[in-house]
């Protein structure tokens, strides 16, 4: 149970990192990631199923796609909105993940699908707990998704300048960073990680048009905890959210398991919007 | 000129809308569509008591609305009159909107707003599992009536009215008057001190702390209003239909329905949240009925309603925030420019 | 004259960092007293202090004898003490009349519910303060010194006791600081107590009685402005050498 909690984790950082990079750059609060996250999911399946690919190869081809969408959605549409308040650029991105769930509708009907594929119920056994090898492989590619992301971050001028805009994007508007171009990469960067979560969800989850949407509030969650800026913070709370859930099923009632993590995100919310790094901070610091 | 003109449009439809049930075009459909047409206008109107003028977005308006129907359900089911349980249900939904209002309207803006998702979703699941919870809890065993509260998924009925004609005529009355109670309401906050105080908080709310406006009293006094028509319109809806479950009333779709309507009629204006709701209705209707042949491929449109909100949507947050009043704000402009001209044209001439 | 405002050891902290250190002040009823000090001297904290807007860490603030340091803001400004925004903070999309009768229907004399009663004393105001013919102006279309002036204005409308003014004459032209001067000195004649933040010395040397200097938090100083002017450690922490050898432009 704990295992796949922190399995879980893995792949619950994934998407929240994306949300957590956009809102930090950006302060926008991506209500489109849902929607990202339901696209990837349906291209994974046709990829998948209809196609034959292999299904741990396909998120990782899927990424790159999605980074351009996130980089043409920002250039052509969020950036006319980034001077009014932030609540019209929520509602616009509000907007576009209606388009994007009634296009899936379209397209796809209302029905729910899942990814079956031969791995699906391949599990191994260590010490009497059995793994699901999918859900394995799911946490790698999602915790290495991660890793390249730090070290991209950490060690290029694309990364050092997101970080810079981060903080202050006046100051690096001043000191002659492309603030434009950065918001452009990190909203397409944003994209491609939700589009990987969404992908590596399709093979565990079953997924319907309205996929994504209790996903996307478990990610805020997660962000909400972990802070907003730091990859480690975004880490915690993810393993915070999946333990939270792994013991809601066990304590209450499975059926209340998505209750638990939305009564949370309220909760973290109101009682401590600066996430769990202030709620240490509080309790070295009296 | 404008006055007359709007008493010259305005009277005669406001006659036909009240002479609909006895007109009886198409078998009830226009009864129907009507009576559909003024309960979203009050609840457009309500939710833009809080989101228009107050400037709060909020995505959780469906748990008043569940609410109030289920409040109304739940009552009429234990023996007590309908009718009572309308203002009750106003005030139950009132006051959840108290419990979770009072700590998330602390937060600003986007924030709010992902609160109320949250509000919203969790209030869903709890009521769609509250039987079992109650079921397992010996000391809330009490309140199941034969073995049911809520219902769970499957929700609760209403038993059916001998004469549904009449029944059905009587509540389209009904649910016109509670549309221009709420709109008068609307209209008194808007032009007395509380809108006045509302605005000052959407526009600058520490600005408005500091020249004497109780900013968390005020807001949360908007919600609770907001929630009440709202719990009403729910109470309504259940009495109009016999048969609710969480996933109708209490799901997304009411919460985006309520978001929607103000924001494509013009937020924070009077008329606004009328023009959207009726938008919203008529595009609901004709679309859900609606089939699109391609040659060989064959569309069925019913869930293309909520496409064209989500594009109109974002074309109004782009182009035009004040929405279809807006629009209309700015034919009237082009309009009056075109006649002087070509009335100056004509005096050139 | 009376001592309206008192401020006991006010101390206000962010986390960890001290703005403000053990402040004493006072003002009277009638007075014009201007605070001064360098940049990040602590003196917008002090008046958020005082509004409520950040209450204080430690210390005491009295407004005639009540103790306001744990009130919100807006019930400050009711009991009769508003102040000016250093960034102007006017309600864009509201006409300069609404903007000035939010003041008039919240502030301290709330004339009890008449939208008429409220109109009157916003337009009263207006008069006062030259903006009359502004009246249905959007707020986001006035320039700069308007705005100030509306600023003021909605403070006004609230019929304060005591008005804070945070740097309204900074970024005006000479002839729009004099405008200024006057309307500050009309508004102590009308009986309004002032304590204003300033870094023009001209306007504040000029209308101020009395001057509170702060630096790092602390007070330095305190006196009537010529002797405030000549005290040494003022002059080190704030007006610089610049000031000392005589060839200020500030004075």
């Amino acid at each position: 149970m704990i295992v796949s909690a922190i399995l879980l984790a893995g792949l619950y950082a994934t998407m929240s990192y994306g949300l957590a990079l956009i809102y930090g750059v950006m302060k926008i609060v991506n209500l489109a990631h849902a929607g990202v996250m339901m696209w990837a999911a349906y291209v994974a399946f046709i990829l998948i199923v209809h196609l034959g690919a292999n299904p741990f190869l396909v998120p990782i081809l899927i990424a790159p796609v999605f980074f351009v969408f996130g980089v043409l959605l920002q250039r052509y549409v969020v950036q006319r909105v980034m001077g009014a308040p932030p609540i019209s650029s929520l509602l616009l991105l509000f907007g576009v993940w209606l388009i994007m769930q009634n296009i899936s509708y379209l397209v796809f009907s209302g029905d729910t699908k899942a990814v079956t594929t031969k791995y699906t119920l391949m599990t191994f056994q260590i010490s009497g707990i059995s793994i699901s090898i999918n859900r394995l492989v799911v946490f790698i590619v999602g915790v290495l998704a991660l890793v390249v992301l730090r070290q991209f971050l950490g060690h290029t001028y694309m990364g050092k300048a997101i970080r810079a805009t981060a903080q202050d994007k006046e100051a690096s508007k001043l000191a002659g960073i492309n603030t434009e171009r950065v918001m452009e990469t990190a909203f397409g960067i944003g994209t491609a990680l939700a589009s990987l979560a969404g992908s590596l969800m399709a093979l565990i989850f079953a997924f319907d048009p309205d996929f994504g949407r209790s996903h996307l509030l478990k990610g805020f969650c997660i962000v909400v905890l972990g802070g907003l800026e730091s990859m480690i913070g975004v880490a915690l709370g993810a393993l915070v959210l999946a333990l939270a859930e792994a013991l809601s099923v066990l304590w209450l009632m499975p059926a209340l398991q998505d209750f638990v993590s939305f009564a949370l995100l309220v909760i973290v919310l109101i009682v401590m919007p600066g996430g769990m790094k202030e709620l240490v901070d509080r309790l070295i610091r009296p | 000129m404008s006055r007359s003109w709007k008493l010259w449009v305005g009277g005669p439809v406001l006659a036909f809308l009240v002479l609909i049930p006895f007109l009886e075009l198409q078998g009830g459909y226009l009864q129907t569509l009507g009576f559909l047409t003024f309960l979203y206008i009050t609840m457009s109107t309500a939710w833009n008591i809080l989101g228009g003028y107050a400037g709060q977005t909020s995505f959780g308006h469906a748990t008043f609305y569940g609410l109030g129907a289920y409040t109304t359900c739940i009552l009429t089911l234990r023996g007590i009159p309908a009718l009572l349980t309308i203002p009750v249900a106003g005030m139950i939904a009132s006051l959840y909107g108290l419990l979770w209002g009072y700590p998330c309207l602390r937060l600003r803006g986007q924030y709010f707003a992902i609160a109320t998702i949250g509000v919203g979703e969790a209030t869903r699941l709890l009521m769609l599992n509250l039987d079992d919870l109650i079921k397992n809890n010996s000391l809330l065993k009490g309140f199941l009536q034969k073995g049911v509260l809520t219902g769970g998924a499957t929700g609760l009925m209403l038993p059916t009215p001998p004469d549904i004609q009449a029944y059905a005529t009587a509540f389209y009355y009904g649910v016109m008057g509670l549309m221009f109670f709420a709109l008068f309401v609307s209209w008194r906050v808007k032009n007395g001190k509380f809108g006045l105080g509302l605005f000052a908080i959407n526009m600058d709310m520490d600005a408005a702390e500091t020249v004497g406006v109780n900013t968390t009293r005020y807001k949360i006094l908007a919600l609770m209003l907001s929630a009440f028509l709202v719990g009403i319109s729910g109470s309504i809806y259940a009495q109009y239909v016999f048969y609710i479950d969480p996933q109708t009333v209490f799901g997304f779709p009411m919460s985006i329905a309520m978001v929607l309507m103000p924001i494509i009629g013009g937020i924070g204006t009077l008329i606004g949240p009328v023009l959207g709701a009726v938008f919203y209705i008529v595009v609901q209707d004709r679309i859900l009925t609606a089939n699109l042949n391609l040659g060989l491929i064959k569309l069925s449109l019913s869930s293309l309603h909520l496409l064209v909100y989500g594009g109109l949507l974002v074309l109004i947050i782009l182009f035009e925030p004040k929405g279809l009043l807006g629009v209309h704000h700015r034919f009237n402009i082009w309009w009056n420019k075109r006649k002087r001209r070509s009335l100056a044209a004509t005096e050139k001439a | 004259m009376a001592i309206l405002l008192e401020g006991r050891k006010v101390s206000r902290n962010f986390g960890g960092l001290a703005a403000l250190l053990n402040v004493n002040f006072q003002v009277r009823s009638g007075e014009i007293v201007g605070l001064i000090g360098p940049n990040g001297a602590g003196k917008t904290t002090l008046f958020r202090c005082i509004t409520g807007v950040h209450p204080p860490t430690f210390g005491r603030i009295l407004f005639k004898g009540e103790d306001i340091s744990k009130l919100m803001p807006h019930h400050i400004c009711v009991m009769g003490i508003t102040n000016t925004h250093q960034v102007v903070k006017p309600f864009p999309e509201m006409t300069v009349l609404d903007n000035v009768r939010v003041g008039a229907f919240f502030g301290k004399g709330w004339v009890r519910g008449e939208v008429k009663d409220a109109t009157q004393e916003a337009l009263r105001v207006l008069e006062f303060t030259g903006l009359t013919s502004k009246a249905n102006f959007l707020a986001r279309n006035l320039t700069l010194p308007d705005r100030k002036r509306l600023e003021v204005a909605r403070a006004l409308a609230t019929r304060p006791e005591l008005l804070l003014l945070d740097e309204v004459v900074a970024g005006l032209n000479p002839t729009e600081v004099d405008r200024m001067i006057r309307l500050i000195q009309q508004l102590r004649e009308s009986g309004i107590t002032i304590f204003m933040v300033e870094h023009v010395m001209r306007a504040v040397l000029s209308v101020s009685d009395r001057l509170i200097v702060l630096n790092f938090g602390e007070k330095i100083a305190e006196g009537p402005p010529d002797e405030v002017a000549r005290n040494p450690q003022v002059i080190e922490a704030y007006l610089g050498k610049n000031y000392a050898s005589g060839k200020s432009h500030y004075a």
